[in-house]
C-alpha cells in the first residue's frame, strides 16, 4: 500500500508498469524449513510469484532445519509439496529454474556454529547471486525456538545491515499466549531486530477482501456518513469452520478459539472495520488508527465476562451428513478438556464513533459451514409510512472467505397492487466480476515484506493491546472459583443456545449464514 | 434458452428497437441459473466482412476474465442497401466462485450503407448505464472523426502495428482526445504487446546500485518479427523517454542514434528476424549486457545479465502472447492514463 521510508530511488523504467512497491533482491531464510507451513504455504507462494514474474531476479531461498539432507533432497521435497499445494499448475521449466535458487542449511536451532556457517553461506549467495546483502528471516518454527534463533542470529551479526541493504524478520503467530508472554517475545525480538525490521504476519490481512475493507470505506463516499453510532445498529463478525481440531490438538489444547482466532484474526478485521481514516496509506498511519480501536475496547470485569462472552466445546454430531466425534474424543485431546472450540462475544468500542454500538463476534469449529464475514446492520428507518411493520434492517455484508464479495440488503416493494415490502440483496462477487483469481494471502504478504511495506503486518502495540483485552477473559475462564460455564454444542450446529441468548437479550439475532 | 446456451453464435436476431425488451426476456428465461455481470461497456468496431463472427468468438474469450456488456459492430459502408440487423446473446462461463454461470451480454449489429453514420446513436442507445465505455477500433481512423462518438468514449483501444501512416493516425486520435478535453485514454495494443518485455528489462534496475548503468548504456539491439518494426521503434521510444535520450537525425530505417542528457551517443539497431514480435532486446554498456530473449518454449522470457559472450543462467519470466484475446485482457486489466506511452511515441514519432 505504501512505499516504506527506506524505499530506494524509483526506477524510471518501472513507471506505469506497476502500482505497488517493488520487491527487492534478497535471500529468504526459512527457519523450520521442513515443516508444514513451508511445504503448504511458503514455497508454493514463492513459486507462484516466480511463475507470475513478480519475484525480483535475485531471490534465493535457504531452508534452515535440523534434519540432515542436501540441497537436491530438499528441492525434491519442495517440488512435491508445491505440485500438491500450489494454486497454479507447476510447470517443469519454471520449477527447474526456480529450484536452482533453493538451498538447504542443516543445523540445530541452538547450535551457534550453524549460524556462523549460515552467515558465510549468505555472503557467498550475495556474491554469486546478486542478493545484495538483503536478508528476510522467516520464523516458521515453533515459538519456543524463537529465542535461540534470534540470539544466535544476533551473535552471528545476521541482524546487522550493511550500507544499502536490509535485514527483516517475519514472525508467525502465535505472538505469545498472553500479554506477559507477548511482551517477552517482543523483548526477545527487539534484542535482535528493531520494530521496523519486524513483520508479524497475520494471513487474514493478506486476503483480498480484508484489504478491500479500507477501499470500501474510504473510496466510497456513500458509506462514510453512515459508518458510526448514529446509523449502525450493530456489527457482527463470524469466522466459522466445519473442520475440527484435525492434527493440531497439541497446540489447540493450550490455545483454544479465543487465543487462536479472536486475539489476532478477528480483532484485526474489527480494526479495519472500525478504525478512523488514516492520514495517509503509510504502514504506520494505518496501524496507528488500528491500535486506537483495540485500545478503545471495553474491558470486562471478572463478573461481567459470563454475561458478555460465551465459550463452548463441540460434542459429537454430524457435518454434511457424516457423523463426527466430539472434541474430547479427538486424538491427543484430554478427555476432560476445558478448551473452548467456540467463542461468542459482545464487545464495545468506547470511542466517539462507536459508543454503545454492540459488536458481536463468534468463531467456532465444527459449525455447519465454513465462512468468514463481517456484517454491518444499520438502524431501522423511522416507524412511519412504509416502515410501520417492517423490522428487517439494511445489512452490508463483507464476505472474507469463501466466495469473497460484498452484499447490501435493501427494502423493495413487491410488484403488485398492494404495498408489500421485502428485503432484496444486491450482491457483488469477486469471482463473478473479476475473472482473474486473487493471489494467495502469503504471496501478497511475502512480496510486501520484500518491498519493505509493513502495512498488512501487525505492530507490537497492536498485538500487546489485543492481549490486554483477551487476558481478563482467559483469567476468568481459568479461575478456580466461579469460572464461567463451558457450554457444549453438537458438531454441525451453530453453537450453544447461550450464544443465541447473547443477542436475543438485546433483541437481536445472529445473521443466518 | 438458446441465446444464453450458445456462446459462439450471434444469438437471437432481434429488431433494434426491441433490444432492451429481448435482453430482459433473455434473463427472465434463465430463471436465476445465470448471473449477469458487467464492469464496462466494450464495443468493437470493424469494417471487415465476417468480423461479426470473428469478434463474437474473441468476446466469448475476453468475457471469461472481464465481465462486460459487449457491443459488436460490423459496418459495410459501401453497401448499396441501407440496413441494420441486430442480435443478442450472452457469453456464459462457470465462475471460479462456484457452480453458477456468469454471463456477459452481447449485442451485435450489422450496419450496411448510409446507416453506418448512425453508429453513435446505435452505440449510445445500448450502453449499460453508469459503466465506462471502451471502444475497440479495429479500423484505421478516418477524417473527420465523429465528435459525437468520441465525446462518450472513455478508452479507445487500437493497434498501431497495422497502421500505414502512424503520424496521420496519431494526429487524428490526438485531435479527438483534445476535443474530448483529454478525457479519452489512448490504449495502443502495440504498446501492450511490449508490457512483459518492458517489465523484464525494468527489473534489472530496481536496485539503486544498478542505476549507474543507465549512464553507461552505449548500444541497444532489438530483434523484431516481420511486420513489427513499429513495435520495436516504440520500445526504443520508451527507453529514450524514460532515460531522457534525445533523438538524432538519422538516414537508415533500422539504425538510429540518441544522445543522452550528458551528451553521450547511443546507437539503436533494429534487426528483423522471424519469431515473436519482439524476439530479443539487449542493452549494452562497456561492462555488462542486459538481455531479454524469448525462450524456446515460446511463452517464457529468459532474462539474464553478464559479459557479452559469457555463459549465463537466465531467469524465466512470463512472456506476453501476441493474440487479440491476450492483448485485450492485458489492456483491460490496466487503468489510468497511459502517459508513458505518449512520452514514448513523442520520442520516436518521426521514425514510426
Amino acid at each position: 500500500m505504501n512505499r516504506a521510508a527506506d524505499q530506494p530511488e524509483p526506477n524510471p523504467l518501472r513507471e506505469g508498469l506497476s502500482a505497488r512497491a517493488v520487491p527487492q533482491p534478497c535471500t529468504i531464510v526459512i527457519f523450520g524449513a521442513t515443516g508444514d507451513l513451508t511445504h503448504r504455504k511458503l514455497v508454493p507462494a514463492l513459486y507462484n510469484l516466480a511463475a507470475d514474474g513478480d519475484l525480483p531476479p535475485a531471490v534465493e531461498i535457504v531452508g534452515f532445519a535440523r534434519r540432515p539432507k542436501n540441497d537436491d533432497e530438499f528441492r525434491r521435497e519442495l517440488e512435491e509439496a508445491t505440485r500438491n499445494f500450489s494454486r497454479q499448475t507447476v510447470r517443469d521449466e519454471i520449477w527447474k529454474n526456480f529450484a536452482q535458487s533453493i538451498f538447504y542449511h542443516q543445523s540445530e536451532f541452538e547450535d551457534e556454529s550453524g549460524y556462523k556457517a549460515l552467515a558465510k553461506r549468505l555472503d557467498e549467495i550475495d556474491k554469486n547471486h546478486g542478493t545484495r546483502g538483503n536478508r528476510l528471516f522467516y520464523f516458521a518454527a515453533s515459538p519456543d525456538q524463537f529465542e535461540p534463533i534470534l540470539k544466535h542470529l544476533k551473535a552471528a551479526d545476521l541482524n546487522q545491515t550493511r550500507k544499502g541493504s536490509w535485514a527483516r524478520v517475519i514472525v508467525e503467530k502465535p505472538f505469545g499466549t498472553d500479554l506477559a508472554s507477548a511482551r517477552e517475545l517482543n523483548r526477545i525480538i527487539r534484542n535482535s531486530f528493531s520494530e521496523e525490521q519486524t513483520y508479524r504476519i497475520d494471513h487474514f490481512l493478506g486476503k483480498e477482501t480484508a484489504q478491500n475493507i479500507l477501499v470500501l470505506r474510504f473510496a466510497n463516499a456513500i458509506f462514510a456518513p453512515l459508518w458510526n453510532r448514529h446509523y449502525v445498529d450493530h456489527v457482527q463478525i463470524t469466522a466459522a469452520e466445519t473442520l475440527g481440531v484435525e492434527n493440531r490438538a497439541g497446540y489447540y489444547e493450550h490455545a483454544g478459539a479465543l487465543r487462536d482466532m479472536v486475539q489476532n484474526h478477528l480483532l484485526q478485521l474489527l480494526c479495519l472495520v472500525a478504525m478512523e481514516p488514516p492520514t495517509d496509506l503509510s504502514a504506520d498511519s494505518i496501524r496507528d488508527e488500528k491500535v486506537k480501536v483495540v485500545r478503545s475496547l471495553r474491558h470486562w470485569s471478572r463478573n461481567e465476562i459470563a454475561a458478555n462472552v460465551v465459550r463452548a466445546q463441540y460434542s459429537k454430531g454430524a457435518i454434511n451428513g457424516e457423523p463426527v466425534v466430539g472434541y474430547r474424543q479427538e486424538k491427543n485431546v484430554n478427555p476432560d478438556s476445558q478448551t473452548e472450540t467456540f467463542v461468542a462475544l459482545r464487545l464495545y468500542i468506547d470511542n466517539w464513533r462507536w459508543a454503545d454500538v454492540p459488536i458481536y463476534m463468534r468463531v467456532g469449529k465444527r459449525l455447519p459451514k465454513s465462512a468468514t464475514d463481517i456484517s454491518i446492520h444499520f438502524k431501522e428507518a423511522p416507524a412511519v409510512l412504509f416502515n410501520k411493520d417492517l423490522r428487517a434492517l439494511n445489512v452490508l455484508v463483507i464476505r472474507i472467505q469463501p466466495d469473497e464479495g460484498i452484499s447490501l440488503t435493501i427494502h423493495a416493494k413487491v410488484p403488485g397492487t398492494s404495498f408489500r415490502i421485502e428485503p432484496v440483496k444486491m450482491d457483488f462477487h469477486y469471482g463473478t466480476s473479476f475473472g482473474k483469481a486473487s493471489p494467495e494471502a502469503y504471496e501478497r504478504l511475502l512480496l510486501d515484506a520484500m518491498s519493505g511495506d509493513a502495512t498488512l503486518f501487525a505492530r507490537r502495540d497492536e498485538v500487546e493491546q489485543a492481549w490486554a483485552f483477551i487476558d481478563p477473559i482467559e483469567e476468568a475462564w481459568h479461575a478456580k472459583k466461579d469460572a464461567p460455564e463451558l457450554f457444549f454444542y453438537p458438531a454441525g450446529s451453530w453453537g450453544p443456545e447461550a450464544a443465541d441468548d447473547l443477542l436475543a437479550g438485546d433483541g437481536r439475532a445472529w445473521r443466518r449464514l | 434458452m438458446p441465446a444464453i446456451a450458445e456462446t459462439y453464435s450471434l444469438g437471437l436476431p432481434v429488431e433494434v428497437s426491441k433490444i432492451d425488451q429481448e435482453l430482459k426476456k433473455l434473463w427472465q428465461e434463465s430463471q436465476g441459473a445465470a448471473t449477469r455481470a458487467s464492469l464496462v461497456n466494450l464495443a468493437v468496431y470493424s469494417e471487415n466482412a465476417g468480423s461479426l463472427n470473428k469478434n463474437t468468438q474473441l468476446m466469448a474469450k475476453i468475457t471469461e476474465n472481464h465481465a462486460c456488456r459487449a457491443i459488436v459492430i460490423e459496418a459495410d459502408c459501401k453497401a448499396q442497401e441501407n440496413r441494420v440487423e441486430s442480435w443478442i446473446s450472452a457469453h456464459c462461463h462457470v465462475s471460479r466462485a462456484g457452480s453458477k454461470q456468469v454471463c456477459s451480454e452481447q449485442i451485435s449489429f450489422l450496419l450496411r450503407g448510409g446507416c453506418t453514420t448512425l453508429l453513435p446513436s446505435i452505440v449510445f442507445s445500448h450502453l449499460d448505464s453508469d459503466l465506462p465505455f471502451y471502444l475497440w477500433w479495429q479500423e484505421e481512423f478516418c477524417d473527420p472523426m465523429d465528435p459525437q462518438l468520441w465525446a462518450w468514449v472513455d478508452r479507445v483501444i487500437y493497434d498501431s502495428q497495422g497502421w500505414e501512416d502512424f503520424s496521420a493516425q496519431m494526429h487524428l486520435l490526438e485531435s479527438a482526445e483534445q476535443e474530448a478535453n483529454q478525457r479519452i485514454v489512448l490504449c495502443d495494443l502495440n504498446w501492450t504487446r511490449l508490457d512483459n518485455v518492458r517489465f523484464a528489462l525494468a527489473q534489472f534496475f530496481d536496485h539503486p546500485a544498478s542505476h549507474h548503468h543507465f549512464a553507461k548504456i552505449n548500444s541497444v539491439r532489438i530483434d523484431f518479427a516481420p511486420g513489427f518494426r513499429s513495435t520495436a521503434v516504440l520500445f526504443a521510444g520508451w527507453l529514450a523517454a524514460q532515460l531522457n535520450w534525445q533523438g538524432e537525425k538519422t538516414e537508415a530505417a533500422n539504425k538510429f542514434s540518441f544522445v543522452s542528457s550528458s551528451g553521450r551517443k547511443l546507437d539503436v539497431e533494429l534487426h528483423e528476424r522471424p519469431g515473436e514480435p519482439i524476439g530479443e532486446v539487449a542493452l549494452a554498456t562497456p561492462e555488462v549486457e542486459f538481455l531479454v530473449a524469448h525462450a524456446k518454449c515460446g511463452d517464457l522470457l529468459e532474462v539474464s545479465r553478464g559479459n557479452p559472450g559469457e555463459k549465463r543462467t537466465p531467469q524465466l519470466m512470463p512472456a506476453a502472447k501476441n493474440d487479440p484475446v491476450s492483448l485485450m485482457s492485458e489492456e483491460l486489466m490496466r487503468g489510468g492514463p497511459h502517459h508513458v506511452y505518449l512520452h514514448a511515441v513523442n520520442r520516436v514519432r518521426d521514425l514510426l
